[in-house]
């Protein structure tokens, strides 16, 4: 069932029953209401009737007969019962006569006072004592309002109940399309978008702070899906552009030799070369599969104890084998006292490439000048800073240094796949640190680590 | 030998750079810090009603300044004692020398090439602190930008580095 038509029977079925219960209760408590009043008024007849019949030489009777005519309205099918009661055998007498139940003269006599319910008329009984005699006086009439104007007003609450249920029916129908046809507006809006024109949006809602939030969302989701389609593609052709170059190159080389006869050194020569480039090709496979690898973050990968200062030391000397004319300047200024405090959970192969990324980057962009290693640890994380004087990475392209294969616009005269960067902050990722890079041109680039102490007891 | 200095601070990570090179000119002892920061006096009655210096140092503090303590506290932990920041209310070399007396302050430390750059209603004590009857030392000034760099290369400071010289 649909949320709208469950919300609009829902509200239906709430207010019918509160309608059917307010006109229910104002319908009985009158009836009962009147039934009492009713019976009070006969008690009252009765009364006077003994009083004018039994007590006239006490009173005068005549005003009292007036007054009544004047004042008591007749009521419908009024009849009055008299009956002097000396025994029993009266009383069934009485009975006989009158076609009064039995048992409600034995109750009126007993009780001094009843009433009584035959059919539509109702009786009112009271037992009168004067001079000696007991009388007993019945009064009984028909209800006319209870017969008629409760029937009347039944009437009115039943078409009233029916009249508010229809307006509610329709009201919670209107509500439920108004609070559901913006969202069936989103769906179907969602629902024109796909991959090919991701470049649609959603219109913003004024004066509709749900639904433009839900909008916004939306909105922002659609912002993040093609951003990364778009880096996709790019990758790519990116992708494909750095695999292009050195096979260009492999095969110009190798239809160049095959054009003619060559001799035994030309031929060893292009073979040194066909040689280089594959195995850039293969180097950029390793790395590709390395970053692969890193990005599942689900994939197990062993974690040891490892110390932060250690790691450098050794990736500086690897630095130095590699590029003798390094300036690399490890700064133990702030290096915490206490040993333990430099202690990580890492995986060693994994860190030591990070580093050793980050350092041969910052050596090469900066044509071998000072580039200074810090390392500082506060409570609960190592601190690591690398910082060269190099050619910097213009600010316009700082978002997009994390993109396999982005190279900035002032690395042409350096060689370079722009995987590096990508492959060492998914390392950073994995060990639960954070990378950051901060970088002006021609002034120099920092990038700082920072990854959570292993926790030793 | 225990002492206590008092380094001004405006809770920017420069400003702890006067209490590296502080502590680097002392060789041994328990050394006790207090980080002072000047400010102006609210003259608003509520607010002297719901005084708290604990709070005001909370939300003048920064998880850069808090992290580059720790940093600090780490490097010299053998020589540090206690690391406190305090509030200075008050305009006075009277204020101060009470102030200086309450906490025993042997020596005060400045930097020689960083100016402090209080936040909102804070002001430089330093000229009062020269004033006052506690032996003051001017530290660093060999190299500007190394001195300066050494704490803040670590935290987002590079670009601001570069843009203030």
């Amino acid at each position: 069932m649909k949320t709208q038509l469950k919300i609009a029977l829902f509200l239906i079925f709430t207010n019918s029953l509160m309608l059917l219960l307010f006109g229910g209760s104002i319908y009985y408590f009158l009836y009962n209401y009147s039934y009492t009043d009713f019976y009070k008024r006969l008690e009252t007849r009765a009364t006077i009737a003994a009083k004018y019949n039994f007590d006239a030489d006490k009173i005068n009777a005549e005003p009292f007969k007036i007054i009544r005519k004047e004042h008591l309205e007749k009521l419908s099918a009024e009849k009055e019962y008299l009956y002097r009661v000396e025994n029993n055998n009266d009383l069934a007498e009485m009975a006989q006569k009158s076609e009064l139940p039995m048992a409600f003269l034995k109750e009126i006599l007993n009780k001094g006072k009843a009433t009584r319910q035959m059919d539509e008329t109702f009786f009112t009984g009271i037992r009168h004592e004067s001079k000696n005699q007991t009388h007993i006086v019945v009064v009984s009439a028909k209800n006319y309002y209870a017969s008629n104007h409760l029937l009347f007003m039944r009437n009115v609450i039943l078409l009233g109940v029916l009249l508010i249920a229809l307006i509610t029916t329709y009201l919670s129908f209107f509500f439920s399309r108004r609070i559901f046809d913006p969202i069936k507006h989103i769906t179907d809006r969602v629902k024109q978008i796909s991959k090919d024109n991701i470049h649609l949006r959603i219109e913003e809602k004024k004066n509709d702070a749900e639904i433009s939030q839900l909008i916004s969302t939306f909105n922002d989701l659609l912002n993040r899906l093609e951003t990364s389609f778009e880096t996709q593609n790019n990758f790519v052709s990116n992708a494909s552009h750095e695999f292009g170059t050195p096979l260009t190159s492999i095969m110009g080389e190798a239809e160049v030799m095959l054009m003619k006869q060559r001799s035994p050194e030309e031929y060893q020569q292009s073979l040194m070369s066909i040689l280089g480039q594959a195995e850039r090709l293969n180097q950029i496979t390793q790395t590709l599969l390395y970053l692969a690898q890193t990005g599942y973050t689900n994939k197990r990968v062993n974690f040891e104890i490892l110390r932060t200062d250690d790691l450098i030391w050794q990736v500086k000397e690897m630095i130095d084998k590699l590029n003798p004319k390094n300036n690399i300047q490890v700064d133990f200024s702030l290096l915490p006292e206490n040993p333990k405090k430099l202690k990580v959970m890492g995986n060693r192969q994994l860190l030591s490439l990070a580093f050793t990324n980050i350092l041969t980057n910052a050596c090469k962009y900066s044509n071998n000048k000072p580039v200074v290693v810090t390392i500082a640890s506060s409570d609960d994380q190592v601190f690591l800073a690398f910082t060269d004087h190099g050619i910097g990475i213009p600010e316009s392209e700082l978002p997009f240094i994390y993109d396999p294969f982005f190279r900035a616009s002032n690395t042409r005269n350096f060689e370079g796949y722009g995987i590096g960067l990508p492959l060492t902050r998914n390392i950073i990722k994995i060990h639960n640190g954070q990378l950051q890079l901060s970088s002006v041109v021609n002034e120099g680039t920092t990038v700082q680590i920072r990854i959570p102490l292993a926790k030793i007891p | 030998m225990e002492r206590t200095i008092l380094v001004p601070i405006d809770f920017k990570v420069e400003s702890l750079n006067a209490l590296r090179l502080a502590l680097n000119t002392i060789n041994a002892g328990k050394v006790n810090v207090v980080l002072m920061y000047a400010k102006i006096p609210t003259d608003s009655i509520s607010d002297f009603l719901f005084y708290s210096p604990d709070e005001m140092v909370d939300s003048l503090m920064t998880t850069e300044f808090e992290e580059a303590i720790a940093i600090l506290k780490n490097r010299y932990e053998s020589l540090l004692g206690n690391i406190s920041v305090e509030l200075f209310h008050g305009y006075s070399a009277n204020a101060l020398s009470n102030f200086l007396e309450a906490r025993n302050i042997d020596k005060i430390y400045f930097s020689k090439n960083y100016k402090l750059k209080p936040g909102k209603k804070g002001f430089d004590p330093t000229p009062l602190l020269k004033k006052s009857r506690v032996s003051y030392q001017e530290v660093g000034g060999e190299s500007v930008v190394a001195e300066r760099k050494t704490l803040s290369t670590l935290f987002n400071y590079f670009g601001l580095e570069i843009a203030n010289h």
